[in-house]
């Protein structure tokens, strides 16, 4: 269980810190960024194979349990990212099996649009091109309830919940949205009481890893990831595709399958999320006041 | 003898120390240190852009007991910050690596990296000037060539002496991650500078083209699992140098073998000790820093917690290992948290490769000598600063009860971090950047 927790701060911390490298100065540093990575999927393969009953794991797409949240939102991010939007034409996107999840976010946050789109970029165009308004909505609705962070999402805050939205551009048009809103009745329920309170909830499958809230420019950059094409090598590009790729690759498994049974688990924890409030989930109380921030850090890259 | 007595001889500027200790300001950093190959000169390099040389002194009749200080020499702005509109991208003007070029002639030239661009700086000395020019007068301006009755030769006549740094050649566009070694070639006539993933050969006189000789860009980028930390010619054969990675390991290439040295050599690496695994094994496994020694038989390498020396001819372990703080192997966790588990270390030999140093926390530095195999702690301090004062050896209490003079590992202040030091080439003098300060050391000799 230490064991678990330990990986779960450790994960967090890495995706604050690949969060950052973007904003940083001088652009991302592909090493640091690297051992980042490596750390971040050490720490995924301790929480996954560390058998505590009592958390969630990630792994199961429909239920939309905060607790199950970090989890997906770890392996989230990097299964999007592994896979960019069909629109670029790249690997494709996992199933969209955490979607089902997507939806409750959205409405929820719809209310608290007060954010202005300045700090979303066209998250949403940089993998995916004709989908940019969907994901760019999404990303500003997200915004608005930053300060309803629950529990220890002191560090929500820090992460724009934009990148929540990108879920849109996760290769779930806009249309599938409203589809899935109505998906079974007690997950998005719990996910909508949950969601007032988790900045971060909603589908793991964080999608476009690059569309997180940057400056437009690197809407360019981040168009061809790997930029293998280009006949002059985008840097950015390529980082940001290694990251995304580093982190797909790592994590995609956990969306189908997750080693040592994680989906059934997920699916014992079901009944789980209707409990609703975070932090009453007897065993996980500090794990689920951790899961605010990761996941809006998951879901902010 | 080994433990040999430092005493402080000049911080960088004393004005700016002074002023310093009041107003850091981060580009005062410094950010890279090495002497030239007499010694003579010393360069450092700051976050700001900036190169400052020192030139030591010559040592006058008058105060023979009184070894040459070092004093600045040449202030110059090497590299500006630039902003890539095509990628939106920010290019730091930090100074990477300074690497002297073996004088040829009176002139001295460096080259001096930042993230992208690679230039070589001609250091001169101009202590006479043209006088008597036809066309303008004493002050520059042009006469009216109507006025003009006579025709005289221009002169030379003595003048104060400048020190002037010109560019002499701009290598740039051949690096799309960041530039993180330069190495110039025992022939004098190339040089290579390694970026995360690639490795280019440069003609000194050529910069609008330089070789690929070593690419581990994975085809497919979700396939990386290493990047290149550091390179370096060897001093002697012209046709092999080193380059170093994230993972631990260090591959030697030679560069007849073939063009593109894809395929190394030699593969120096040490399997890992299962007993120390963690969350963060791979991260202290990369290596910060690579130095051929000076006789070109041996090369140590840094990683985050201990010093190594491999032998040329011995593949598989290193010949030797050096502890240099391994207190910190319990606190991995929190040091990642707060970035230093990823902060460059390098390492230095001295000339006679018979002691290795390298750089800690709290301003500690450690010297490691490889026969006797005896170590110290010192500090670089202004406490420790009063000239001709003699530097203490430190120690890290690690545990139990602490000695009076002893430090706590709790109490480090990891802040002050030495990871840039330099070592003379032929003297034991050295030079030790501690953020903004730079603190040069001799040996005491009774």
């Amino acid at each position: 269980m230490e064991f678990k927790l330990e990986a779960h701060r450790i994960v967090s911390i890495s995706l604050g810190k690949i969060y950052n490298s973007r904003v940083q100065r001088g652009g991302i540093k592909l090493h640091k960024n690297l051992l980042v990575s490596l750390v971040l999927r050490s720490a995924r393969q301790v929480y996954l194979s560390d058998p505590c009953p009592g958390l969630y794991l990630a792994g199961h797409p429909g239920a939309p349990a905060p607790p199950q949240q970090p989890e997906e939102s770890a392996a989230g991010p990097p299964a999007g990212w592994g896979e960019p939007p069909p629109p670029a034409g790249r690997a494709a996107w996992p199933e969209p099996e955490p979607q089902p999840e997507r939806p409750a976010v959205p409405e929820v946050l719809r209310a608290g649009d007060s954010e202005p789109a300045a700090t979303v970029t066209a998250a949403g165009d940089t993998l995916q091109g004709g989908e940019a308004e969907a994901p760019e909505a999404a990303w500003r609705r997200v915004e608005g309830p930053r300060e309803t962070a629950v529990g220890g999402a002191g560090v929500s805050g820090v992460f724009p919940e934009g990148p929540e939205a990108a879920r849109g551009p996760c290769g779930c048009p806009p249309g599938d949205e409203d589809k899935l809103s109505a998906p079974p009745a007690s997950p998005p329920v719990c996910a909508r009481k949950r969601g007032a309170g988790w900045v971060g909830g909603g589908p793991a499958d964080c999608p476009a890893p690059g569309s997180t809230p940057l400056k437009k420019p690197r809407r360019n950059s981040e168009e061809q990831p790997g930029g293998e094409e280009e006949e002059e090598e985008e840097m950015e590009t390529g980082n940001v595709a290694n990251l995304i790729s580093i982190f797909g690759s790592s994590f995609s498994g956990l969306l189908r399958k997750s080693p040592g049974g994680g989906r059934e688990e997920a699916e014992g924890e079901e009944s789980g999320p209707e409990a609703a409030e975070p932090g009453q989930i007897c065993c996980d109380k500090p794990v689920l006041r951790d899961i605010n921030p990761w996941s809006t850090a998951i879901v902010a890259f | 003898c080994f433990f040999l007595l430092f005493s402080p001889i000049v911080p960088r500027d004393r004005h700016a120390v002074w002023a310093s200790r009041k107003f850091t300001s981060p580009t005062d950093i410094i950010s890279t240190v090495e002497f030239n190959h007499t010694g003579e000169l010393l360069a450092t390099g700051d976050k700001g852009g900036r190169v400052v040389i020192f030139q030591r002194e010559q040592e006058s009749k008058n105060q023979v007991h009184r070894r040459g200080e070092y004093n600045v020499y040449s202030t110059f702005q090497s590299h500006e910050p630039e902003f890539d509109y095509l990628k939106s991208l920010e290019i730091e003007e930090k100074i990477n690596k300074i690497r002297w070029l073996p004088q040829q002639n009176a002139a001295y030239f460096l080259l001096s990296t930042n993230d992208k661009t690679v230039k070589l700086w001609k250091v001169s000395e101009r202590d006479k000037r043209p006088e008597g020019y036809n066309l303008k007068d004493e002050e520059g301006r042009l006469r009216d060539p109507a006025t003009i009755t006579t025709l005289r030769v221009p002169v030379l006549r003595p003048m104060d002496l400048m020190v002037e740094a010109t560019p002499r050649r701009v290598f740039a566009n051949a690096h799309t991650y960041h530039i993180n070694s330069i190495s110039v070639n025992s022939d004098y006539e190339t040089y290579m500078s390694a970026d995360d993933l690639r490795i280019n050969l440069w003609n000194f006189e050529i910069t609008n083209q330089s070789f690929n000789i070593v690419d581990i860009k994975p085809a497919n980028m979700e396939e990386l699992t290493e990047v290149i930390t550091a390179a370096e010619f060897h001093p002697h054969h012209c046709n092999t140098f080193v380059y170093s990675s994230s993972k631990g390991t260090i591959r030697l290439c030679d560069m007849r073998a073939s063009a593109l040295c894809d395929r190394h050599t030699k593969f120096f690496e040490e399997p890992e000790d299962p007993s120390n695994r963690s969350f963060f094994s791979e991260i202290i496994s990369s290596i910060s820093d690579v130095k051929f020694s000076h006789s070109g038989r041996c090369i140590m390498t840094r990683d985050y917690l201990t010093v190594k020396v491999w032998d040329l001819n011995m593949e598989n372990r290193p010949v030797e290992t050096y502890q240099v703080h391994d207190y910190l192997r319990s606190k991995l966790c929190s040091l990642y948290e707060n970035d230093c588990i990823f902060d460059k270390f390098e390492c230095v030999w001295n000339g006679s490769d018979s002691v290795i140093m390298t750089g800690s926390y709290n301003n500690f530095f450690r010297m490691f000598d490889r026969n006797t195999k005896r170590d110290v702690t010192l500090e670089a301090s202004r406490e420790n600063s009063k000239p001709r004062a003699i530097l203490k050896p430190r120690k890290v209490c690690v545990g139990g009860k602490r000695r009076k003079d002893e430090i706590s590992v709790d109490s480090l202040d990891f802040s002050k971090k030495i990871l840039h030091t330099a070592w003379h080439p032929s003297e034991n003098i050295i030079a030790v950047a501690a953020t903004n300060n730079l603190y040069i050391f001799q040996d005491k000799v009774n």
